[in-house]
């Protein structure tokens, strides 16, 4: 089953309201923008290591209060570079649309 | 309040980055600049006093680790092996003597308390339990790092465990740890900046003074004017009248730690003070509150005009009123009173009180316990004023003695708060803590006195300081400082007679002070304008030649002071 465009949405808001809680985290400089295409890895991106498993973290635990389900983002599969699913907001948000589809098929 | 920048170091044994980053981003006073110290480095950075840390000066260090981390003797315990509890207190010891070692690089040290996740069950029912359970244990190993670090003035240890419990099963995350080596969740660090500025704020002179109330609904249930007295919702075999009683018992409690109540209220006068005299189930009476308001003025100019009667500065104001409006009033008008927002479940009011951050002070002194009894007495005292013709009779009848006593331990703590507190009659605003203090005053050519001041209606303890910088022939008069419950009796004049007599026995030329102006010390230079010291303008300076005697007043007695001068 597709997660709907309501439930992404609500999974969208669930991100920057993580990015905020890193922002207060951070100095200025570093704030992240709460877009879609704001860079979450790799050279363009602000968020240096640390940061970004304080992210990945947070999502996590906001996922599992939410919408109850226990998602996990930072096995090797989420976490490989090559796949790149931390690019920015919107290829996390598809990852985990992915995952909970997943879920939601029993798989 | 201006929001100075201050410079904290952080040393622990995790990724500090992110307390840090908490800490600098958080807007409350004061703001902060962290410098994070390499990770898992505390001992190093302990032993290390030249490290570039410790050398530029910060203002405050945090010290932070974790209990498996530092005590080796209790790691092992977490593996269930037998250790001898001995052990694990040695090492305690040992980290303690480390953590007396920083004292003097900083002014002040913060050291968290350790703590276990909570997903850490140690040996279950028998984790209680002497000399087998990891939570008893490591209960001991905090009430010894307590012990031995009682003694030194400017380490303060926080309660880890209670923002644990603030933040609830997030304040773990192994993941954190595994991925990031970060001990604790983000809202650990959150809770923990509000106490680490709160204790800051304390240490520096800045918690608040008075709290100043509402009646109706706020004291008690209703509005007394409508249904009397003896209708009120207060006490009795009724679960909000209980709260309400709770709530004055709380507010009762913190007069105990020095901590000034009054009132504000939109009411007949007559009728509520009939209710605060007559009411059973009071808990607070006229006697436990330091001055009111009562009638149908704004409140935010009662609130001006008794501060300016009780001498406390606005910013040392709680304003507590169970009317969104009436709050939302003193905020607009007088911004730099503190007005929380206040629940609208009279049961949540103790809670609300005891959660507040703004009372924290480095140290209790008797002084402190006493304080809203002075305030009742200038209350009498006043009363006497006005049948006495001139002021000058009036601070005859009060029959005033004043003690002079050099520094010494017995008086240190109270001589550090006076300091620190004082914003009036303060010549030059200097800031101490105890530690620099005692090192200040152990220095040959420094002297420094205290007043305490007594009349017939009691002790007003400890309320004046002077010290003095002796430089070749000449002496400087470095601290003038008056706490404001005497201000204006004389004292003033007396501190000055002190000084310079003693300035004449070690046969000085001349006396000079300097004026350091700031927003609020504007009646210090109004009594030294008037001291009949030289004033030059260019340099904001007064002078004294010391061949001249200067004149004590007649309307006190000096006690002990010979013996107390040199």
């Amino acid at each position: 089953m597709k997660v709907n465009k309501v439930k992404r949405a609500k999974i969208i808001e669930l991100v920057y309201a993580s990015i905020e809680t890193i922002n207060g985290q951070r100095s200025q400089d570093y704030w992240l923008e709460l877009t879609e295409e704001v860079c979450l890895r790799g050279k363009k991106s602000r968020l240096d290591s640390l940061g970004l498993v304080t992210l990945i973290v947070d999502v996590e635990e906001r996922l599992a209060i939410q919408f109850g389900v226990e998602i996990c983002l930072t096995d090797e599969e989420a976490m490989s570079e090559e796949k790149n699913h931390f690019a920015n907001v919107k290829s996390l948000v598809d990852y985990i649309c992915l995952v909970l589809e997943g879920k939601q098929n029993g798989q | 309040m201006a929001n100075k920048q201050c410079k904290c170091v952080l040393v622990g044994d995790f990724t500090m980055d992110t307390f840090a980053g908490c800490l600098n981003n958080d807007k409350d006073y004061p703001t902060v600049e962290s410098i994070i110290t390499p990770f898992d480095q505390v001992i190093q950075m302990l032993t290390n006093e030249k490290l570039g840390c410790w050398t530029d000066k910060p203002d405050f260090a945090v010290i932070w680790t974790q209990p498996e981390r530092i005590n080796q003797a209790f790691n092992r315990i977490l593996n269930y092996e037998k250790v001898s509890l001995s052990q694990v207190l040695e090492e305690v010891d040992e980290y303690a003597s480390l953590l007396r070692s920083v004292r003097d690089r900083v002014n002040t040290v913060i050291v968290p308390t350790w703590v276990l996740p909570s997903y850490q069950r140690g040996f279950g029912m028998l984790d209680m339990r002497s000399e087998i359970g990891i939570s008893n244990t490591l209960m001991r190993m905090n009430l010894r790092l307590c012990e031995r670090l009682a003694d030194i003035p400017n380490v303060y240890l926080l309660d880890t465990q209670r923002w644990i419990g603030e933040v609830g099963k997030k304040a773990f995350n192994p993941k954190l740890w595994y991925m990031g080596k970060i001990a604790f969740g983000n809202e650990v660090f959150k809770e923990a900046v509000k106490d680490v500025k709160s204790a800051y704020r304390g240490i520096n002179g800045s918690s608040k003074k008075l709290i100043i109330l509402d009646l109706d609904n706020t004291l008690w249930g209703g509005i007394v004017g409508d249904i009397g007295w003896e209708n009120i919702r207060l006490g009795g075999h009724d679960y909000i009248g209980e709260a309400y009683v709770d709530f004055q018992k709380t507010l009762k409690s913190l007069t105990n730690r020095g901590i000034l109540l009054g009132i504000v209220s939109k009411n007949e006068e007559v009728i509520a003070l009939e209710a605060i005299r007559k009411h059973p189930e009071m808990v607070l009476r006229l006697d436990d509150f330091a001055g009111y308001r009562i009638n149908w003025q704004d409140k935010a100019e009662n609130i001006v005009d008794l501060v300016a009667d009780l001498k406390i500065g606005l910013q040392s104001v709680v304003f507590i009123d169970d009317n969104p409006v009436e709050r939302a009033r003193v905020r607009d008008a007088l911004n730099t009173v503190f007005v929380p927002e206040w629940p609208r479940d009279q049961m949540l009011y103790k809670s609300a009180l005891l959660s507040l951050r703004c009372f924290d002070t480095p140290s209790i002194t008797q002084e402190d316990a006493q304080r809203t009894k002075m305030y009742v007495t200038e209350r009498q005292r006043k009363d006497l004023k006005d049948t006495c013709i001139s002021t000058n009779e009036w601070l005859k009848s009060l029959g005033m003695k004043v003690q002079v006593e050099p520094i010494s331990p017995i008086n240190l703590e109270r001589t550090v708060q006076l300091f620190n507190k004082t914003n009036q009659m303060n010549l030059t605003t200097r800031r101490m803590t105890k530690l620099e203090m005692a090192n200040w005053v152990s220095q040959k050519n420094h002297k420094l006195w205290n007043f305490r001041v007594s009349d017939r209606f009691g002790d007003l303890g400890i309320t004046g300081i002077i010290s003095l910088e002796i430089e070749g022939k000449n002496g400087r008069i470095v601290d003038f400082i008056l706490s404001c419950r005497v201000m204006g009796r004389k004292i003033e004049e007396t501190m000055l007679y002190i000084v310079i007599k003693y300035a004449r026995s070690i046969r000085l030329k001349e006396l000079h002070a300097r004026y350091v102006p700031t927003s609020k010390n504007k009646p210090c230079l109004d009594f030294w304008m008037s001291s009949g010291f030289s004033y030059e303008e260019q340099n904001n300076s007064f002078s004294w030649n010391l061949f001249n005697e200067y004149t004590l007043p007649d309307c006190l007695e000096i006690v002990n002071e010979e013996d107390r001068l040199y």
